[in-house]
C-alpha cells in the first residue's frame, strides 16, 4: 500500500516547500478583507493545522490554495505551480496534485462507495484497467474494502468521511486538504478519521487540516498556522489550539 | 485511447443525463420537432412555388397579334426584325385558323365544345407572331419594340402573371422565415432551459468533478451532447414524418408546382439533410450557450 502513496511523480523540486504563500492579500468586491500579508511556507510530507474562528480567513485560504479563487496581492505557489500565472487549461492538474475532503462528506447519493472513487477517475479520463486496480487498493487503505457496493445512505458519518478521503487520493495528490472533516462526526469517529489521516501523512502526502476541535490539536501537538481578521497570528510548531504563553 | 475514452464517457454521460431528465427533454425535443415540422413545410411550399415559377420563366413568351391583312412580305420582314432583337430564341407565325384550331383544341382539353353560335359566322381571331424568349428579363424590351410597331395590333405577354407568383413567393418567403425563426429562437430558449436545468440538477457533481481535477472538457461535452440528443431525436422523428407524407405529397409537387420528376425525387433527400443539421445545430448551440454560461460564472 505504502508504493500506492510513494509513486507519484516527482515533478517538483523535493526540498521546495509544497505551499508557499508570499505577502498574500485577500479583498472581496465589497470591501471585505478576507486575508491580509500572509507569509507562510508548508514542506513535503508536513501536518499542518489552520485554526481560527469563523470569518478568520481559512476558507479563503483553502480557496486560493486550489485556484478557486486568486489573492488581490501576493503570490501563491501550490506543488510548484505558480497559481497567478497558471493559464486556466493547467487548473485541472494542479487539482489532481490536491485532494480534498470537506466536513459534508460532498459524495454523490446515486453512486456506491466504489462509484464514487471511481468517479474521480472517470471524469479525468483514467483507463478502466488503472481503475480496476487503484479503487480497491484506495478502499483498502481506507478499510471501506467491505463496504464497497453501499450507496452512502448505508454508511456512517466516519464511513463517508472515508469514502472522501479515498476519492481525494485517487490521483496520489502531493497535498490533502481537509476542511473541517470531522466537523460532523462524533468523538470517537473523528479520531478514527485524524489516525486516517496521520496514516497518510506518514505515506507522504502533505497534509492540512482546516478546524476547530482544539482537542485534537492539543493532543496531537502539530504545527498550528492560526488565523484571526485575515491575518496570520500565530505559525508554531508542535503546538496547541490557543497560544500557551 | 485517451480521445475515445472521453468520446465514450461523454457519450454514456449524456444518455444518462437525457433520460434522467426526461420530462424536460422530451419536451425540448417536442419543441424542436415542431420547429422542424414548420420548417419542412416551409421549404416544401417554398420550393413548390419555386418551381411553378422556374417553370412559368421558361414559358415566358410574347404574343404579338399582328394588324389585319399585314402582307406576307411584310410579316416576313417583320419576322426578321423581330428575331434579331437580344433575349429573342425564335418567333413562330400562327395564322388566324392555326389560332382558332388551338382555341377548340383548348375547349375539348376540358372536355367542351367551342361554340361560335351561327356556324357560318365569319368570326376570326388575330394572326400573331409567338415569340419565345432565350432571357425572361428581355421580355420587356422586346414587348417595348413591338407595341410600337404599326404592323402589331397588340402585345400579350405573362410578365404580369409572373411578378404576381413571384410577389406571393416573397410573401410566404418572408412570413415563413419570421415564423420560424421564431419558432427557432423558441425551441433555443427551451434547450437553454433543459440544459441549464440539467446542469444545475447536477452542481454537486460538477463540483466534485472540478474540484478532482476535471477537465472543462469532461464536463462540458456531455451537457452539450445531451442537447445535441435532443435535436438528433427531434431531426430523425421530423424526417419520419415528412418521409410518410412525401408520397402523396410528391405527386402534387409535379402537378400542381409543375416540379420536374427528378428534383422532386431529390427533394426528399435534401429536406432531410437540411433538417437533420438544423436539429443538431440548434441543439448544440442551444446547450453550448447554457453550459458555457454556467461554467464561465462558475470559475
Amino acid at each position: 500500500m505504502t508504493s500506492l502513496l510513494r509513486r507519484r511523480a516527482r515533478t517538483e523540486n523535493a526540498d521546495a516547500p509544497v505551499i508557499s504563500m508570499v505577502d498574500v492579500g485577500m479583498t472581496y468586491p465589497n470591501g471585505k478583507v478576507a486575508l491580509a500579508d500572509v507569509n507562510v511556507e508548508i514542506g513535503r510530507g508536513d501536518f499542518v493545522f489552520l485554526v481560527g474562528p469563523s470569518g478568520a480567513g481559512k476558507s479563503t485560504f483553502i480557496r486560493l490554495l486550489i485556484r478557486e479563487q486568486l489573492p488581490t496581492t501576493g503570490q501563491v505557489q501550490v506543488a510548484g505551480r505558480d497559481l497567478l500565472h497558471m493559464r486556466h487549461g493547467q487548473v485541472p492538474g494542479l487539482r489532481r496534485r490536491i485532494g480534498i475532503v470537506f466536513q459534508d462528506f460532498r459524495l454523490l447519493p446515486n453512486k456506491t462507495v466504489w462509484e464514487n472513487v471511481a468517479f474521480a477517475l472517470d471524469v479525468t479520463g483514467t483507463a478502466g484497467t488503472t481503475t480496476r486496480q487503484r479503487v480497491p487498493q484506495l478502499l483498502n487503505l481506507v478499510g471501506l474494502h467491505e463496504h464497497a457496493h453501499h450507496l452512502p445512505t448505508q454508511l456512517s458519518g466516519g464511513e463517508q468521511q472515508r469514502t472522501a478521503i479515498a476519492r481525494a487520493l485517487v490521483h496520489d495528490p502531493a497535498i490533502l486538504i481537509a476542511d473541517e472533516p470531522t466537523g460532523n462526526l462524533d468523538p470517537v469517529t473523528s479520531w478514527e478519521i485524524i489516525q486516517l489521516l496521520i496514516q497518510i501523512n506518514e505515506l507522504g502526502t502533505t497534509v492540512l487540516m482546516a478546524t476547530h476541535n482544539q482537542e485534537i490539536v492539543n493532543a496531537m501537538r502539530r504545527r498550528v498556522l492560526a488565523l484571526e481578521g485575515g491575518h496570520l497570528v500565530r505559525d508554531e510548531s508542535a503546538a496547541a489550539y490557543e497560544r500557551e504563553y | 485511447m485517451g480521445f475515445l475514452r472521453f468520446v465514450g464517457f461523454s457519450v454514456v454521460r449524456a444518455w444518462q443525463g437525457f433520460w434522467r431528465n426526461a420530462m424536460m427533454s422530451l419536451a425540448a425535443t417536442a419543441t424542436v420537432i415542431l420547429m422542424l415540422v414548420l420548417l419542412a413545410s416551409l421549404l416544401i411550399v417554398i420550393a413548390g412555388l419555386n418551381s411553378g415559377l422556374e417553370f412559368i420563366e421558361s414559358k415566358v413568351a410574347i404574343t404579338a397579334q399582328l394588324v389585319d391583312d399585314l402582307p406576307a412580305d411584310d410579316r416576313r420582314a417583320l419576322t426578321e426584325e423581330v428575331e434579331a432583337l437580344p433575349g429573342v430564341a425564335s418567333v413562330e407565325y400562327v395564322s388566324p385558323s392555326a389560332a382558332m384550331d388551338r382555341l377548340r383544341e383548348s375547349y375539348r382539353e376540358v372536355g367542351r365544345e367551342l361554340d361560335l353560335g351561327d356556324p357560318d359566322s365569319n368570326i376570326t381571331l388575330f394572326a400573331s407572331l409567338e415569340i419565345s424568349l432565350t432571357d425572361p428579363n428581355a421580355s420587356g424590351d422586346v414587348g417595348s419594340v413591338l407595341s410600337e410597331h404599326d404592323d402589331v395590333e397588340r402585345v400579350l405577354t405573362k410578365q404580369a402573371q409572373y411578378d404576381t407568383l413571384l410577389g406571393v413567393i416573397n410573401v410566404i418567403r418572408t412570413v415563413g422565415i419570421i415564423g420560424v425563426g421564431l419558432v427557432g429562437l423558441t425551441v433555443l430558449f427551451m434547450i437553454i432551459n433543459t440544459i441549464r436545468i440539467a446542469v444545475y440538477s447536477r452542481a454537486n457533481e460538477i463540483e466534485i468533478m472540478r474540484l478532482v481535477g476535471a477537465s472543462d472538457s469532461f464536463i462540458r461535452w456531455p451537457f452539450i451532447l445531451e442537447g445535441i440528443l435532443c435535436g438528433l431525436v427531434g431531426a430523425v422523428i421530423t424526417i419520419a414524418l415528412v418521409a410518410a407524407v412525401w408520397d402523396p405529397i410528391q405527386p402534387a409537387m409535379v402537378r400542381i408546382f409543375q416540379m420536374p420528376t427528378a428534383v422532386s425525387g431529390r427533394f426528399l433527400t435534401t429536406i432531410s439533410i437540411v433538417l437533420f443539421a438544423v436539429g443538431l445545430g440548434v441543439g448544440a448551440v442551444g446547450s453550448w450557450i447554457s453550459v458555457r454560461s454556467y461554467l464561465t460564472a462558475a470559475r
